[in-house]
């Protein structure tokens, strides 16, 4: 039998029963979108968290002393690049290098005459082009300048907290590079909001002239952070860099935890696609089923009329592929106007709950991201699904004796 | 030289731990070209004896043979391919595939047996102008008469030239007038195309047109192995 009338008898048997076709596709189509919505959204924090952890914390490469433990914060001598400042300009007369920012990292503890909060100390050159998502951070106040003297910048997550505002002096202090105690009154000139509360919320900033003559560290640097043209070309950067005495990390292995989480959280979003397809599966077999119960007498009449089980088990397959088409189109395009949205809207969450990510930055808008590639394997996984399940009412039909079928015979 | 035999038949049904004898050692053969009545009461045995001779069932003991094949221990796909080329069917309730035209329902069994479009639309058009519907041709079975309907699948059973048609209850859900027409038109085709016909009925008017009937009672054939003039039997059948 010509296979385009079994298409087309299943196409107008779907049809002859519209309203169920219908909710039955969109029920298809809205299941894709689920699925659509979450690749989308892991695809979209993958991409901006890499991208915000490296243009925020990490950028492409670091370059620090062999003996420095990024969590120990260690100011001693032996720790702490001394010639940081010429490193960093020899790297930026490379081409492939945009910009090598030293700074020198120290904890320390803040305090108002109410309160003491323990800080990252943050040194760093205004100038450097990697610190520009500070200054455009600068939510009150000014940023900082070269010449600025005992200013600081106070993240605004924790200024909030303290209650500390633009002006006001506070009490800085620092275990200094002999392990000796540092203090120091310091004026806060500007609060900064980058956008990434885990951030502000533990973050003062000043010069790094201001920062290495505080802790006495002299002219040594803690760390050069270093953007590249190309980012896919850090590995390669850091095997040319590569000296006994560095320690030379790439964006990969900076930002670990966050490829990490979401590879851990892969098996999480894969567990929940499996929900959302035997979900869908189920109710397409229900759906089938039902058409199957409610033909009985015209399964009999085919198979009276000599249509074989195969042939009949294939009408019915049909019915449920052409139902997951219609559903799986409809998903598709409902799918990418939803990812559509959460891609250039975004989805809000408080920074109360983006604060309390820690290990990466996270902004307080999560934005979605595009993978065509994905959502066509997330949609043909769902069509095959769909068919597959199709199996069992269709075989269901083809099993029967024409006799049983059509009963008044 | 006989086109379906049935040779000491019986069919046993079961359900739970009920048995049911619905034939018990019927035999009975059916010659080219006859048109034959199978009369009796309901739970005579006249459908079980239909489903076996068109190979939509098996019987439990015994040998049905059609066209000369043992068909009592085929498999379904065997049984399929026999009723497929060599058995048309007509029911009580005018058994229409229901998103199919008029057209479309008489060329289905042609599409299972692979003839080519040219000879399908040949034969198609010649049957529909046989049952008068070709100006219905593209209807679909909601948008015909329960008369026209039946036609169609007159029309339908014919389609695949097959040795025998079985129509079970042909008349039933059908007035008078359109009862007479789907009769005529079945003998017509009788006589033209030498197809037999075996049909189960009540109607004494249908049995009038039969040129042997078969009469059965609890799984048996009480009579009927030779050809009854028919105004004998619509004397005999008026009667209470």
């Amino acid at each position: 039998m010509a296979f385009r009338k079994f298409i087309a008898m299943a196409f107008r048997n779907l049809l002859r029963n519209g309203r169920r076709t219908a909710l039955t596709a969109l029920a298809v189509g809205l299941g894709l979108v689920v699925v659509m919505a979450m690749s989308g959204m892991i695809e979209g924090m993958v991409t901006t968290m890499l991208a915000d952890g490296i243009r925020i914390s990490s950028g492409h490469l670091q370059i620090r002393s062999a003996s420095y433990d990024p969590n120990k914060g260690s100011l001693l001598a032996r720790d702490l690049l001394s010639d940081g400042e010429a490193l960093a300009a020899e790297l930026e007369s490379l081409p492939e290098v945009v910009s090598a920012a030293p700074v020198l990292w120290a904890g320390g503890l803040l305090s108002t005459p109410r309160e003491s909060i323990g800080v990252q100390i943050v040194g760093i050159d205004p100038e450097d082009r990697f610190h520009d998502p500070i200054r455009q951070g600068i939510a009150a106040g000014q940023y900082l300048s070269g010449d600025d003297r005992r200013a600081i910048l106070v993240g605004r997550g924790l200024a909030d907290q303290m209650g500390i505002a633009v002006g006001q002096r506070v009490s800085l202090a620092s275990s200094g590079a002999g392990g000796e105690g540092q203090e120091g009154i310091f004026t806060v000139a500007g609060l900064v909001d980058t956008g990434f509360p885990s951030i502000d919320q533990n973050r003062v900033l000043m010069t790094l002239e201001q920062a290495q003559g505080f802790t006495g560290v002299g002219n040594r640097v803690s760390t050069l952070i270093v953007m590249l043209q190309d980012q896919e070309t850090a590995g390669e950067m850091a095997a040319a860099l590569a000296r006994p005495e560095l320690e030379i990390e790439t964006w990969r292995e900076l930002n670990s935890l966050v490829l990490e989480s979401v590879e851990n959280g892969l098996i999480f979003y894969y567990i929940l696609y499996g929900i959302v397809f035997v979900a869908v599966a189920v109710l397409i077999a229900n759906t089938l089923l039902m058409s199957v119960f409610g033909r009985m007498r015209e399964i009999g009449i085919l198979g009276s009329l000599g249509m074989n089980r195969s042939q009949i088990l294939t009408l019915f397959l049909i019915e449920g592929v052409l139902l997951a088409i219609f559903g799986v189109i409809l998903g598709f395009i409902l799918g990418l106007g939803v990812v559509a949205y959460m891609t250039y809207v975004g989805i809000s969450i408080p920074a109360e709950t983006a604060a309390l990510v820690e290990g990466f930055p996270m902004g307080t808008t999560l934005y979605s991201g595009f993978a065509p590639g994905q959502f066509v394997v997330l949609s043909l996984i769902l069509l095959v699904v769909v068919a597959l399940v199709s199996l069992y009412p269709a075989w269901f039909a083809a099993r029967m004796e024409p006799v049983a079928a059509i009963h008044e015979f | 030289m006989a086109i379906i035999e049935v040779q000491n038949v019986t069919r046993v049904y079961r359900i739970g731990e009920v048995e049911t004898r619905a034939l018990n050692g019927v035999s009975v053969a059916i010659e080219p070209g006859e048109f034959t009545a199978l009369v009796g009461p309901s739970g005579s045995g006249k459908t079980t004896l239909m489903q076996l001779m068109g190979c939509l069932d098996r019987p439990t003991s015994g040998t049905v043979l059609v066209n000369h094949q043992d068909v009592s221990q085929f498999n379904p796909r065997q049984r399929a391919h026999i009723r497929k080329e060599m058995i048309g069917f007509i029911f009580q309730f005018f058994a229409l595939v229901p998103v199919l035209s008029a057209y479309e329902n008489i060329e289905l069994p042609l599409l299972l047996n692979n003839v080519r479009e040219g000879d399908r639309r040949q034969r198609v058009e010649f049957l529909l102008e046989e049952v008068g519907l070709a100006d219905r041709a593209h209807h679909r079975p909601d948008q015909l008469s329960g008369g026209e309907q039946q036609r169609v699948a007159i029309a339908r059973a014919l389609a695949p030239n097959p040795i025998v048609v079985l129509a079970d209850e042909p008349t039933a859900n059908l007035d008078t007038a359109n009862g007479t027409m789907a009769m005529n038109i079945m003998k017509k085709l009788n006589e033209e195309t030498g197809t037999a016909f075996v049909f189960a009925t009540h109607d004494p008017q249908v049995m009038a047109y039969a040129g042997r009937v078969i009469r059965m009672q609890d799984g048996r054939i009480i009579d009927g192995q030779n050809a009854l003039p028919a105004a004998a039997l619509q004397g005999e059948t008026a009667q209470p």
